[in-house]
């Protein structure tokens, strides 16, 4: 599904924030990727949604090389590859189900498909009764399901987590988790991005780590190792 | 595919019309500007038609008179006038007998009764006959003059050779000043438009910069990112010519009048010019102000969307 093969990105003068990272992901696997902050996480992310180019290496999902993919390319690319972040990412003066329908208005989807796409993505993440409210009137949890269900609409076939439980209580976060896991079983590959031990250490998925932009480990049921 | 693109230019345009009233004194400033400078474009062409008009009524009055000895035979006047008649650059010459000259100052003078009540206790026509000289081209009117001097033939009695060169050259001068300031002011308004507006899209993405932002990260594309403010641009151009147009007719209106003084017994409307050729200027001025608003918003749009 997603092969990376000895990407390195180094960043002005001399930063190598990746390393000849090689990683081979499978269609509908369930991936934490750890390491401390600074080690790499978050442009491995940039650079498989195609928003940094690797100095070295190549990247592929499924056969579509998109370390050699033209700008143009780069929206179908992100249909795919969904992300979502910390900070959510909701516009603030726009609902719930504005913000979601807000990616099919941009992919030029006509309103009848959004009327009947949109509700059913909302119940999904939970979210079918609270989708008429603003961001303010939600707690945080439930503004990161919106997110995730922004990045469902296009039934992407990779979602990148990039610390989504990182401005989460604990309670939310393990909702945000199992929401993941639920996705996950749905036939979604999971690349989960964190750096919170018992999130990672309770899943018992694969664990890959990262240090100095290098993968020190990739354990197949793996445990926070840093 | 037809709908989809259907569907992404309603939903840019309605971007774009959200954005015009979401910084809508931003909005109204560069419409101004617009209007100002679509209005100095204008008044130049303005110049030009008027003083093009001015040209052609000083021209029309041009002419040289030679006047004969009261006493010269007909056969001798219409022998010079067809000497004359051949000479370059000569369009027409006109005879002017003694009967026609006294007939042409009763007309004249038919308001001051002491003058016409002299001539008539003067018994006899006292007004000697006369060719009248039309030029071919205005330009060449020195040579004529020239020409006109080496003939010589015992009826011409004198020659009245005005300097209405003399007269054109200012008309032209002035003109042609007018038209140069007219140039640089509309150049300079031009500029300045080009600036506002660059500032404005700038201006709009900045207000827009998270929208944009989630856009690119759910997969928008540069074209459905940047049409609203390319759009936007239209819609000035559009509205800001409008605008323009209503302004200007109010403004030739108030014109008028005085042009109607200025070229007396000459038919000059600068309001039926105005709209004889409206379609013609509308489309040409919306055109071209669209390209230059494009090319601001272009430039603006390419250098601060890659958010």
């Amino acid at each position: 599904m997603i092969t990376l093969e000895n990407v390195s990105k180094i960043y002005a003068p001399n930063i190598k924030a990746l390393d000849r990272v090689s990683l081979d992901i499978k269609p509908g696997e369930f991936i934490s990727l750890v390491g401390q902050s600074g080690t790499g996480k978050t442009t491995l992310v940039r650079c498989l949604i195609g928003e940094e180019k690797p100095t070295e290496g190549k990247i592929k999902i499924g056969d579509w090389e998109i370390t050699k993919i033209g700008k143009s390319e780069i929206p179908y690319l992100r249909r795919q590859v969904a992300v979502i972040f910390q900070d959510f990412k909701l516009l603030p003066k726009r609902t719930l189900f504005e913000n979601v329908a807000f990616a099919l208005e941009v992919a030029g989807k006509s309103t009848k498909k959004i009327k009947s796409l949109v509700p059913q993505v909302m119940k999904i993440v939970g979210l079918g009764n609270k989708m008429h409210r603003y961001p303010n009137e939600v707690s945080g949890g439930e503004q990161q399901r919106a997110a995730i269900a922004r990045a469902l609409v296009y039934q992407p076939k990779v979602l990148l987590a990039d610390e989504p439980t990182g401005n989460l209580d604990s309670i939310n976060a393990q909702e945000i988790i199992d929401l993941l896991r639920k996705i996950n079983e749905f036939g979604t590959t999971v690349v989960l991005v964190t750096h919170n031990k018992d999130i990672v250490n309770r899943l018992k998925r694969r664990v890959i780590t990262l240090h100095d932009g290098r993968v020190i480990s990739d354990q197949a049921v793996g445990k926070y190792v840093i | 595919m037809l709908s989809n693109m259907f569907i992404s230019f309603y939903r840019a345009l309605k971007f774009s019309v959200k954005d015009i009233f979401r910084n809508v004194w931003l909005s109204v400033v560069t419409i101004i500007i617009l209007i100002l400078a679509l209005f100095s474009v204008n008044l130049l062409l303005v110049v030009q038609v008027i003083s093009r008009a001015a040209i052609d009524t000083v021209r029309d009055r041009i002419d040289v008179s030679l006047y004969l000895k009261p006493e010269a035979a007909e056969s001798d006047i219409l022998s010079l006038r067809a000497t004359i008649s051949g000479l370059d650059n000569v369009r027409e010459v006109v005879y002017v007998s003694k009967q026609q000259a006294l007939e042409d100052f009763q007309t004249k003078q038919k308001n001051n009764p002491d003058i016409l009540e002299a001539l008539r206790e003067l018994d006899t026509n006292p007004l000697s006959p006369s060719l009248i000289i039309r030029p071919q081209d205005v330009g060449h009117y020195d040579s004529l003059i020239a020409d006109l001097n080496k003939i010589s033939n015992p009826i011409i009695e004198s020659r009245n050779f005005d300097d209405h060169k003399l007269m054109l050259d200012k008309i032209n001068t002035i003109t042609d000043k007018v038209s140069q300031a007219g140039f640089f002011v509309s150049l300079l308004f031009i500029f300045i438009t080009l600036l506002v507006l660059y500032n404005t899209i700038r201006v709009a993405i900045y207000t827009h910069r998270a929208e944009i932002g989630i856009m690119r990260l759910v997969g928008g594309s540069d074209w459905f990112i940047r049409s609203p403010f390319i759009i936007s641009s239209i819609i000035y151009s559009l509205v800001g010519l409008i605008l323009t147009t209503v302004i200007f007719y109010f403004f030739l209106t108030l014109l008028q009048p005085y042009l109607e003084t200025f070229f007396m017994n000459y038919d000059f409307n600068i309001i039926g010019y105005f709209k004889a050729n409206f379609l013609q200027f509308f489309v040409l001025e919306l055109v071209g102000t669209a390209i230059i608003n494009i090319i601001a918003s272009l430039v603006a749009v390419r250098k601060y969307s890659n958010i």
